[in-house]
């Protein structure tokens, strides 16, 4: 019961924040990422208008539409997996673009923007980034931070909305996460 | 700081798009960096090592300029026709009815070049000034504005010397800019290497040069492509990432900076 | 008996020999050829080496292969001399290298015929056509007609190669010293005699040093300019197994062909 209390929780302070905020960063403890995760699909599903581009490097997409088979066949949410092709994983998949590397930084960024082409101005339009932190495992800091400033700059100028995932546990996140409109900090037990 | 250098190219490029004439390559982001295209009657050398996406480019050059009414032919030494095709199939870029409407002609330069008799292993003077005449007779006939020679390197190995090479080039060159046509020559060069040609003299005469090549960032091989040269506009050297993609064919996008410090260092 | 026997390998018993057809050559051999050997005729321009081989031939039992006259030719001039042409199986590489030339020739005529207007659009259609290369027309392998022949040589008879510049000119030097030297062996066996003409001084002296450590005998034929007039001579530069025989002649060549004049031997 408390459990859910919380999933509750998160899921209207993120509606909420995602909705207002152009960029919004949710920093989350390691156990609770797929709550956080539960929670943006949940979100997506109840919008089934607005297009996404769903950036994975923490899970791959196999994994991810296996736990969420419902996400996985919405075909307004685009899934750019960067860590199957390098994990080894050479499955395939409609709904999702494989990146051949986390480090290639701006292939990503180029199919990120790419799933929004001819999309119509009045939709509403989301990126989420899946995770800073475990993109930082194979890049430096710098580079991501370059990477996400690009990205923002680029989503901004065609009102896209765009959400990084950071884990608490990271602790070069602090000024990666600074650059958002608006930060989302969730904890264990409570919502800050 | 870059944002800055870009908006300086940026405008000298405005004003050069009023001035001349340019020949679209179709590759958004690469006609941006060249005022809008690749000057009208250029010869321009696109070098890389194989699998660098040279063909494609070129390919795309072609398609997209045949989309805008702009004949063109690809002359390949190194591919067969077959296959060359069965590459195309899947690229967006790509329509049969281009090919079959003789906007985009494919031609294998070998066949001809044997049924002209020229199939020594190497050419004479004579032999080189044949096909000469048979290139720029066949653009004549086809009417092309567009013209791709796949691969210079391939040609330049049955040319006995470097002057023969700079004469067949130059020579090409300025028939094919009368007619105004525009010309990519591909390059091949051993991975890893930052050289232009195989024969160190095709990059010397041609107007422009595209480079193909890659950075590594973790061990990682980054495609990457670079106007290194194009004779009267200004454009922008910088390095960009470069996608293939199976569908849309070669997309470029800003590399990130970062990666070009940590190459620096690396050298 | 181990030393006879030895012996035996190395010179027929009963020292047979191989007439030349001129008889103070013979004597300036002691006998003339001794069968089995491989005689290089080294000679310099003007020194008549191409009349010296026809003499030899009018012996019979003779292949000749000739690469710089043609077959007609040669019976032309030997009939002028009246010698016997009877006895000889020419092998006309001569007049197979010319018609080849020729073709080639004619077939880059063709280019220019080809450029018409109308066979351009053919051969446009030929190049677009996905399709296999058809095969390449080969050029003539005469370095493989001369192995072959060498291989066909009947026992004892006498096999002129005149002359080797044409397969030089033609072939690297290592292929056809394997060459010669698989002739020099079938001819060891065959107990005929191999006499191949090369002109003096062309090819290089380490080729030549090659070839006479290669033959059993060496000729060479000099033109020295004495005061106003030109002095011909005729030298055994080497006779293997032979050392006595090694000698020069002065010779003029009149209307019966070779004479040598004054013998000079040296050992």
């Amino acid at each position: 019961m408390m459990v859910d209390a919380i999933i509750e929780g998160i899921k209207d302070r993120v509606a909420v924040a995602i909705k207002v905020n152009q960029s919004v960063g949710i920093q989350v403890p390691e156990n609770r990422h797929t709550d956080l995760l539960e929670t943006l699909f949940n979100f997506m599903l109840s919008n089934p208008n607005d297009t996404w581009a769903f950036v994975t490097a923490s899970d791959t997409y196999d994994h991810i539409s296996k736990t969420f088979k419902e996400v996985s066949e919405h075909t307004n949410i685009k899934f750019i997996d960067c860590i199957s092709r390098a994990a080894g994983i050479s499955e395939f998949h409609d709904n999702c673009i494989y990146i051949e590397s986390p480090t290639m930084l701006e292939i990503a960024g180029l199919e990120i923007m790419n799933t929004f082409q001819g999309v119509e101005d009045e939709v509403d339009k989301y990126i989420v980034i899946d995770s800073l932190s475990a993109l930082m495992i194979y890049n430096d800091s710098e580079i991501i931070r370059e990477f996400v400033s690009i990205l923002m700059s680029r989503a901004r100028s065609q009102n896209i909305h765009i959400i990084s995932i950071l884990m608490e546990e990271e602790v070069d996140s602090n000024k990666l996460i600074q650059m958002n409109d608006k930060i989302v900090v969730l904890r264990d037990s409570f919502i800050e | 700081m870059y944002i800055n250098t870009k908006r300086d190219v940026r405008s000298v490029e405005e004003i050069d798009m009023i001035n001349k004439e340019v020949c679209s390559t179709g590759i958004r982001e690469l006609d941006f960096q060249m005022s809008g295209g690749i000057p009208l009657g250029s010869t321009v050398l696109v070098t890389g090592c194989s699998g660098s996406g040279k063909t494609t480019l070129c390919m795309q050059y072609l398609f997209n300029g045949a989309q805008n009414d702009d004949h063109g032919v690809f002359f390949t030494i190194t591919e067969p026709l077959f296959k060359l095709t069965k590459n195309l199939e899947g690229f967006s870029f790509y329509d049969k009815k281009l090919i079959e409407s003789g906007m985009v002609n494919i031609i294998d330069l070998r066949i001809i070049s044997e049924r002209l008799g020229l199939d020594a292993e190497k050419y004479t003077v004579e032999d080189a000034g044949a096909l000469l005449d048979i290139l720029k007779d066949i653009a004549d006939e086809l009417n092309v504005k567009r013209l791709v020679i796949d691969s210079i390197t391939a040609l330049c190995y049955r040319l006995q010397s470097r002057e023969m090479i700079r004469d067949f080039i130059f020579k090409l060159g300025t028939s094919l800019a009368a007619m105004n046509c525009t010309t990519l020559l591909t390059s091949e060069v051993p991975p890893q290497t930052y050289k232009f040609s195989q024969y160190e003299i095709e990059e010397f005469i041609s107007d422009g040069i595209i480079f193909l090549g890659d950075i590594e960032r973790r061990g990682d091989l980054i495609r990457t492509l670079q106007v290194v040269k194009m004779r009267g506009i200004a454009h922008s050297r910088a390095k960009f990432a470069m996608n293939i993609s199976a569908e849309r064919g070669l997309e470029l996008v800003p590399l990130l900076k970062t990666s070009d410090v940590e190459s620096l260092l690396r050298r | 008996m181990i030393g006879e026997s030895f012996i035996d390998t190395g010179v027929d018993k009963k020292e047979s020999f191989i007439n030349t057809g001129i008889e103070k050559l013979n004597r300036l051999l002691e006998g003339g050829i001794p069968n089995g050997f491989t005689t290089i005729i080294l000679g310099s321009p003007g020194s008549g080496t191409e009349i010296l081989v026809k003499q030899i031939a009018a012996v019979g039992n003779v292949v000749y292969i000739t690469t710089e006259e043609t077959k007609d030719e040669i019976i032309d001039t030997m009939k002028r001399f009246n010698w016997d042409l009877s006895k000889i199986d020419f092998v006309d590489i001569s007049s197979k290298y010319y018609s080849n030339v020729l073709e080639g020739e004619e077939r880059r005529v063709c280019i220019y015929e080809q450029r018409s207007k109308l066979k351009l659009k053919e051969l446009i259609e030929l190049g677009s056509s996905p399709g296999m290369l058809s095969t390449v027309i080969s050029e003539e392998d005469y370095l493989a007609i001369l192995s072959n022949k060498i291989k066909d040589v009947s026992y004892g008879e006498i096999l002129i190669i005149n002359s080797l510049d044409f397969f030089l000119s033609q072939y690297r030097q290592e292929d056809v010293l394997k060459t010669i030297y698989a002739a020099k062996v079938g001819n060891l066996k065959n107990k005929g005699a191999l006499i191949i003409v090369m002109t003096k001084g062309v090819h290089g002296e380490l080729f030549e040093r090659k070839m006479e450590a290669l033959a059993d005998c060496v000729l060479e034929l000099d033109v020295i300019q004495k005061g106003s007039s030109f002095e011909r001579y005729l030298s055994v530069k080497k006779m293997r197994n032979y050392a006595k025989k090694i000698g020069i002649a002065r010779y003029v060549i009149d209307d019966s062909g070779f004479v040598l004049e004054m013998i000079e031997r040296i050992m």
